[in-house]
């Protein structure tokens, strides 16, 4: 296939993919430690989504120079950094939610369905790691892409569920307030970027046929 | 893949002494289309009532939903599957009964439904993932 052939070019090329395909397993990890650390409310795993977040940023700063040194035809190079960028958006999601989740304990009617979420979210990276594979092998994304979305319908179904349950919450601090919100959009946020790092996938895919 | 994976876990009730209109109201509420229909007693006796319930037996007939009570539509008892159930053994449980959801219980606790669009997405999930696809 003329993808593959694209993709493996070149020693340069192959280091570059690797390297995503290092980034977008090291996701599926983050968010398996973090539903671990949700689950048992356990800080020091909490602490290491904290950590996994700068490992993804390493990457993320490895892989675009690796790119603009030179790898990959110039055309090629925007739409594989903005894939790069916005899975590196679901590790800063899932750093800023980690940090919402040490600062209070989350309420007990909510645990739940949060932990639905988590383990969604893992499926869903795995998902996204299936297709980047899928791309590179220049297997058609269709069904792909596809099991992305009703993994985020989903979601999208739950979070709905947990914004009404948060409203009967009685929240007796501002901030407490404001960090458990802020909370629940992050958990629940993480699939509607991977759905978009999905989608990217398939418009790279597309143009480059 | 089983149930437990795929299964909605937010089941809505309604009394079995309120009226169908409750149910009525409930399920536009939330944009859902089968409640869990809770009979009184101490033992715990679960119904089920759904849209195509309300339909063919109170509106079709040109009742008035205020002066049906939800056990009076209700099928009972709900068919239950155990949370590890896979999903072939799921999508046979719903063959046999002709039903288009089946209630997945811990014991007496109902803890989640599957209904038939939970089992097609499953199936298109797994072909995604190469798994093997009943």
């Amino acid at each position: 296939m003329f993808l593959k052939k694209l993709f493996s070019y070149g020693r340069q090329e192959q280091k570059v993919v690797n390297r995503i395909n290092d980034h977008i397993k090291l996701l599926c990890v983050t968010c398996e430690t973090f539903k671990s650390g949700f689950e048992k409310n356990d800080r020091s795993l909490l602490q290491k989504v904290i950590d996994l977040e700068r490992e993804g940023d390493f990457i993320r700063r490895e892989i675009v120079s690796e790119i603009y040194e030179g790898a990959f035809l110039p055309y090629l190079r925007p739409n594989l950094c903005k894939f790069v960028e916005i899975v590196d958006r679901v590790f800063d999601l899932l750093e800023d939610t980690a940090y919402n989740c040490i600062d209070m304990e989350i309420p007990e009617e909510l645990k739940g369905e949060c932990t639905q979420v988590a383990f969604l979210n893992i499926r869903i990276c795995e998902m996204l790691l299936i297709t980047f594979n899928a791309m590179l092998n220049g297997d058609p994304l269709r069904e792909k892409t596809l099991a992305i979305r009703i993994y985020e319908k989903k979601i999208d179904d739950i979070k709905l569920g947990l914004k009404k349950d948060l409203h009967k919450i009685r929240i007796n601090n501002f901030w407490d307030g404001k960090i458990l919100s802020e909370f629940i959009s992050g958990l629940t946020m993480i699939s509607d970027i991977i759905e978009d790092a999905g989608d990217y996938l398939q418009i790279i895919s597309v143009s480059m046929k | 893949m089983n149930v437990q994976d795929i299964m909605t876990t937010r089941i809505e009730c309604v009394d079995a002494e309120s009226s169908v209109y409750d149910a009525v109201e409930k399920m536009v509420d939330k944009r859902i289309k089968s409640l869990v229909v809770k009979f009184p007693g101490k033992k715990i006796n679960y119904g089920v009532i759904t849209a195509r319930d309300i339909v063919f037996k109170v509106f079709s007939k040109g009742m008035n939903p205020n002066d049906v009570k939800n056990s009076e539509i209700a099928s009972k008892p709900v068919v239950c599957i155990d949370q590890g159930t896979d999903l072939i053994e799921a999508a046979k449980t719903m063959t046999n009964s002709n039903i288009a959801r089946v209630f997945v219980c811990d014991g007496d606790n109902i803890i989640g439904v599957v209904a038939l669009i939970d089992l097609m997405s499953a199936a298109l999930i797994m072909r995604a993932r190469g798994e093997d696809v009943p």
